[in-house]
């Protein structure tokens, strides 16, 4: 009951804030009725697919300070699983997004195990190299269509498919993903207020005081790092539907993860807020750049340039990213008073 | 039955010894405190009992039981307590989220470690800080902070480790009362180190006194300063010999 509660309460935000992120879901939820282009709805349904992912990499990444630089497997494994399921055996989404999540879960508790021997640097280096290692299997693994990846064919099916999730229309996937990102929302709501956010906080401040008050560390780290997966694991699954073609290269690549990691850092590691001002930026910057100045221009690599860019400013300015600005100018002016 | 029981408890860094073939037992409800020099082996100690370190050899009970081979999460759920020599926190949580930390290991519920932790800030005497960033705060209530969040683990028994470091006298003044009224309303039982001998000697019934890794003296704090051991670890050789000449 308490935990219900505390995820839809965020009377602990300014006034300001909520009345923003009120009028943040009244668009969101108001925006397929407004006359738009179809490269506005594609970037709208992939900042929601992107700020899902920095919130669960959030949960590990930014409360936890556990920097992750291999979320990218997870999207593979939950696009895979849908994708192979509905091909295979025509097993809707509904049934192969919760399969798909366990075999994540599974393998994230197998990886996380020894990983989280590691610290820092070694512990996101070692992210990374599992994605990697998971990639190149996928490669040549001919069950799943190797290089090539998969094709899930619509005309097979009848849209709107809600079954299968198979649709014609974006607005369609455009409502479920929403569904999606208000569910990881208020878990997220709810985490940053629990136990285990605590235990998290109180691991990145100092590991060792960690464990004098009785937290298993060890233990946090590998659960924590497990909702993160399940976040990433089912909007993988989604990704399937709505892409429905993946490849190991779109689904599990290196700059996939870098920029879900990148995104909650930009925004605001460890903050409610940061993952989706995070992606409102870089999300509608990658389009851009990459169907219009890309194409057009010949600029091909540009996107890479400024996400460095961005990086190092963060890095060097404001390691909590904008909400920490936003924090720091509040806390300086509460002080003032 | 002893609250805490250490039983002939060595300590080996490779090569270096830093515990020898120490044992001495704590009574619940006492205030007992570990003096020695520097280097003596005291935080060693402290972390071997925590479960920070393991021992090399020898026995370690809490309540009658052995914890020689728990880690340090598992002795701390046990209701065995520590504070650490220097705190680093790097800031992210405020002074209220700290001593929750602590609250949510007997609870799972926001609102009970929330109601946990505004009692004991209260009766440590920080609810006016309750919004602060550790970073913001003074030591001497940095240190107030360490010891709510232990307490708020709701132990048996907290170790202290130097928690006079680098307070000026009246601020020492106000750990003594405030220890003190620790130990009697909370009931909790106290092990602390200490270069400070004042805050040992007005606390604790009873002192052990290591040397070299090695416990030289036990006993009644007046008596143990009398000790001519104890007195040529702290102050040498040559100091005994002038005081004896003297008299």
């Amino acid at each position: 009951m308490e935990a219900i509660k505390n995820a839809f309460d965020f009377s602990d935000f300014p006034r300001l804030d909520r009345t923003f992120a009120g009028l943040v879901a009244l668009f969101l939820i108001g925006f397929p009725l407004f006359p738009h282009s179809s490269f506005a709805m594609a970037t709208m349904i992939q900042f929601l697919m992107f700020s899902v992912y920095g919130m669960g990499w959030n949960t590990i990444g930014g409360y936890g300070g556990q920097v992750d630089l291999g979320k990218a497997q997870y999207v593979g494994i939950g696009a895979y699983t849908t994708a192979v399921l509905l091909i295979r055996w025509d097993i809707p989404f509904w049934f192969s997004m919760p399969l798909g999540l366990l075999l994540s879960v599974g393998w994230s508790f197998i990886i996380g195990y020894p990983l989280f021997r590691l610290k820092g640097h070694y512990f996101a280096i070692a992210t990374i190299a599992t994605s990697l290692v998971l990639k190149d299997i996928f490669e040549i693994w001919t069950f799943v269509g190797a290089a090539r990846g998969l094709e899930i064919s619509p005309i097979k099916y009848k849209p709107p498919d809600f079954y299968r999730l198979i649709f014609r229309e974006d607005v369609y996937y455009y409502y479920i993903i929403l569904g999606i990102f208000f569910v990881a929302l208020f878990y997220m709501n709810w985490f940053r207020k629990s136990r285990l956010g605590f235990q998290l906080r109180s691991i990145k401040d100092n590991e060792d005081s960690a464990r004098s008050l009785g937290i298993d560390v060890h233990w946090a780290k590998i659960k924590t790092y497990a909702v993160a997966t399940a976040f990433v694991s089912v909007v993988g699954s989604f990704h399937a539907c709505y892409i429905k073609n993946i490849e190991p290269e779109d689904t599990m690549s290196l700059d996939i993860s870098v920029l879900i990691a990148l995104m909650a850092m930009l925004g605001g590691a460890g903050s409610l807020w940061g993952p989706i001002i995070g992606a409102a930026i870089l999300i509608p910057l990658k389009s851009y750049l990459k169907e219009w100045l890309g194409a057009s221009a010949g600029l091909v690599g540009i996107d890479l340039i400024i996400y460095s860019t961005i990086i190092m400013l963060v890095a060097a300015f404001e390691p909590r990213g904008i909400w920490g600005i936003v924090e720091k100018i509040r806390r300086k002016r509460r002080k003032g008073l | 039955m002893s609250l805490l029981n250490v039983q002939g408890v060595t300590k080996d860094f490779g090569g270096l010894r830093a515990n020898y073939d120490i044992s001495f037992s704590v009574e619940e409800g006492e205030i007992v405190g570990l003096i020695g020099p520097n280097g003596a082996g005291k935080t060693t100690l402290f972390n071997c009992i925590a479960g920070y370190f393991p021992v090399t050899s020898g026995q370690i009970f809490f309540e009658g039981k052995d914890i020689t081979l728990l880690k340090d999460f598992e002795i701390a759920r046990l209701g065995l307590a520590r504070t650490f020599q220097v705190y680093g926190a790097s800031g992210d949580l405020n002074v209220l989220e700290n001593v929750m930390v602590g609250a949510f290991l007997k609870t799972a519920s926001r609102n009970q470690a929330l109601e946990l932790s505004r009692k004991i800030m209260a009766f440590m005497g920080i609810e006016a800080q309750a919004n602060s960033l550790m970073t913001e705060i003074p030591v001497a209530a940095q240190k107030r902070v360490t010891l709510a969040t232990a307490l708020a683990t709701e132990p048996k028994m907290i170790l202290l480790d130097e928690v006079a470091a680098g307070l000026n006298p009246s601020e020492i003044e106000g750990l003594i009362s405030l220890l003190k009224k620790i130990n009697q309303e909370k009931k909790v039982t106290l092990l602390l180190t200490e270069h400070v001998m004042e805050l040992v000697m007005r606390l604790s019934k009873r002192v052990v006194v290591l040397e070299s890794g090695r416990k030289i003296a036990e006993g009644d704090p007046q008596e143990v300063i009398k000790n001519e051991q104890v007195i040529r670890a702290y102050l040498g050789e040559s100091f005994l010999k002038r005081t004896s000449e003297q008299v």
